[in-house]
């Protein structure tokens, strides 16, 4: 009973908090807004400057940093249970050196389009697809070779983007940006595609809860419990690349979301899959708005990416999650 | 009396040149308890993991009630045989009832599995929990049991399943004898009261007379020795398969068969 009702208030406080947090997010920019005023322009768009701003700048902004929030996060959930590595995130298996070298192809050859989120969304999963192609054995596909696999696909994506990089020396910038990982001049374009992506693959995932909840338990155990072990682990994995990749379309690289936030809400909450992943996708949303408010506020240097924001908060505590979990034995020598 | 699961001239060949397993032909009836021993590495944990199969044999057949067990979907698979490993590890917490209720993953629908209707009907559950005596452990991290409470969980967890067939690879290892004769009663009650059919892999010679209704030996990927604890434990083979000069005994109240160290 006691558990039902803190899922219930874990619940009920996450989507609350996300109401606030989107909320604030209008309200908050060079220019602050009244609540009062954004309530009305919300309701009756007027065409004035005010309404242009909270419509065409601000709220999809926002919606686009509560998006790649909860589908990074979901997506490095799905990822934990597929490797049974609770410090595994979306871009483990390769799929940000693949977006990386997909968004360079794309800027070095195709200049003239805007193709550099499309490319890094086929890059991404085409690099994912390979190391899991690369990993199939006998019967199973063992997890650990998929996670040496990735990053071994990764090294080499990524020194290919660096070669490419060097070639062509005026890119630099707008990739090294695009690799920080951002949400600036995002419009509802960007909201739409990606949400529509974000929503496919999560109606995908969402019926594997039970199987994810199973293959913690290892890859035998699952099969025993009736789980189509491989041909789940595909789907999930698959799903949770395009999840990834449709993060990755509108912001670039923000790291340590889908790590930690998948992280925290297990520590909450615990790890049945049915819980998880509404609620990390709920708090994933509530923390990269909230950080995307924090990187548009820092006094002096303006506004800054809001990758850097989540490697600030993120990283240190990765590092601590690290130290701790070595210290109580977690993993073998 | 229904044949619960044919064994038909199976083989595997381990990888590395480590030999071959087999062939093997063997049959457990219905409502049997069979002891499935052996020494390290004689194949047991193989034969489990083909008959289960996790493992892809080379050649032959395993029917379970007249099926081939590799034509079965996994769900289909999962409600006629269940597995209870010898120790299992996650770094993720789970409670344990959520690890039991597991059991009945091959029983969801896809309707269950799109609606927000996680729960099984608490009735079926309880029964199980009180069987296995988890009742008061229920809400506990699964991971942070001692090793005969994670036994009885992963037990409970095959129980849910409704398989009549279980497997179970070393249930008692590295269980103190007060732990271990509980879950040996348990298993011993589940096949006389509730007509469960139950392979296990066991070590212990001195006990597995006790509970068992017919042993099958195994020796270097062989099925060596097979019939009931009387014939085997009392054949002459045994000490060689073991290398041991174990001794026939008797239970002094039962008076079922029994080896004995030297």
């Amino acid at each position: 009973m006691t558990r039902t009702k803190r899922t219930l208030g874990n619940f009920l406080g996450a989507g609350l908090a996300l109401c606030l947090v989107l909320i604030l997010g209008v309200m908050h920019g060079p220019t602050a807004i009244p609540l009062p005023i954004i309530l009305d322009r919300l309701v009756h768009p007027n065409g004035s400057v005010t309404s242009v701003i909270i419509w065409d700048i601000r709220l999809p902004e926002v919606a686009a940093a509560a998006l790649v929030g909860g589908g990074l996060s979901v997506a490095g959930a799905v990822m934990q249970a597929l490797l049974k590595n609770p410090l595994a995130d979306p871009y483990i298996v390769g799929a940000s050196a693949g977006a990386g070298l997909g968004a360079t192809l794309a800027e070095e050859f195709v200049p003239l389009l805007n193709m550099m989120a499309p490319g890094a969304f086929i890059g991404a999963l085409a690099a994912v697809l390979l190391s899991y192609l690369l990993s199939r054995g006998r019967g199973t596909t063992s997890m650990l070779t998929l996670i040496l696999a990735g990053y071994a696909v990764g090294v080499i994506l990524t020194s290919v983007t660096t070669f490419l990089m060097l070639m062509n020396r005026q890119d630099l910038s707008t990739i090294f940006a695009w690799e920080i990982g951002g949400i600036d001049g995002v419009t509802w374009t960007h909201v739409v595609l990606s949400g529509v992506l974000m929503g496919i693959s999560l109606i995908v995932i969402w019926p594997f809860a039970h199987d994810m909840n199973a293959l913690l338990l290892g890859e035998e155990q699952a099969h025993h419990l009736g789980v189509p072990v491989r041909r789940v682990q595909f789907i999930l994995l698959v799903a949770a690349s395009l999840l990834t990749a449709a993060a990755v379309y509108i912001s670039g690289l923000i790291g340590f979301v889908g790590l930690v936030i998948p992280h925290i809400v297990r520590r909450l909450n615990g790890s049945n899959h049915r819980q998880l992943l509404p609620l990390a996708f709920l708090v994933g949303a509530v923390f990269l708005a909230l950080a995307e408010i924090l990187a548009e506020s820092i006094p002096v240097v303006g506004p800054i990416p809001v990758g850097l924001v989540t490697a600030f908060l993120g990283g240190p505590y990765f590092l601590y999650l690290l130290v701790k979990q070595n210290r109580q034995g977690a993993w073998p020598a | 009396m229904t044949t619960m699961l044919e064994i038909d001239h199976v083989t595997y060949q381990w990888p590395g040149g480590q030999g071959q397993l087999g062939p093997i032909t063997a049959a457990i009836d219905r409502g049997q308890l069979i002891g499935l021993m052996g020494p390290n590495g004689a194949g047991k944990s193989t034969l489990l993991k083909l008959i289960g199969s996790f493992w892809p044999k080379d050649a032959g057949h395993i029917q379970i009630l007249g099926q081939d067990v590799r034509r079965l979907s996994a769900p289909e698979r999962a409600q006629r045989l269940a597995f209870v490993p010898q120790t299992l590890s996650t770094q993720f917490d789970l409670t344990v009832r959520e690890v039991v209720e597991l059991g009945r993953l091959s029983q969801r629908s896809w309707r269950d599995r799109f609606l927000f209707r996680g729960r099984m009907s608490s009735g079926g559950l309880d029964a199980i929990l009180d069987a296995t005596e988890l009742r008061g452990l229920q809400d506990r991290p699964f991971n942070a049991l001692s090793g005969g409470e994670a036994r009885r969980v992963l037990l409970a967890s095959a129980l849910a399943q409704k398989a009549p067939l279980l497997l179970l690879d070393e249930p008692t290892a590295h269980l103190d004898p007060g732990h271990a004769v509980k879950f040996l009663n348990l298993v011993r009650k589940m096949v006389d009261e509730d007509g469960m059919t139950v392979l296990m892999a066991y070590h212990d010679l001195a006990t597995v007379g006790l509970y068992t209704d017919a042993l099958w030996v195994m020796d270097q990927g062989q099925l060596v020795l097979q019939g009931s604890p009387e014939t085997v434990l009392t054949d002459p083979k045994i000490r060689a398969i073991y290398h041991a000069d174990l001794l026939p005994m008797r239970h002094p109240t039962t008076n079922r068969p029994m080896l004995i160290f030297p």
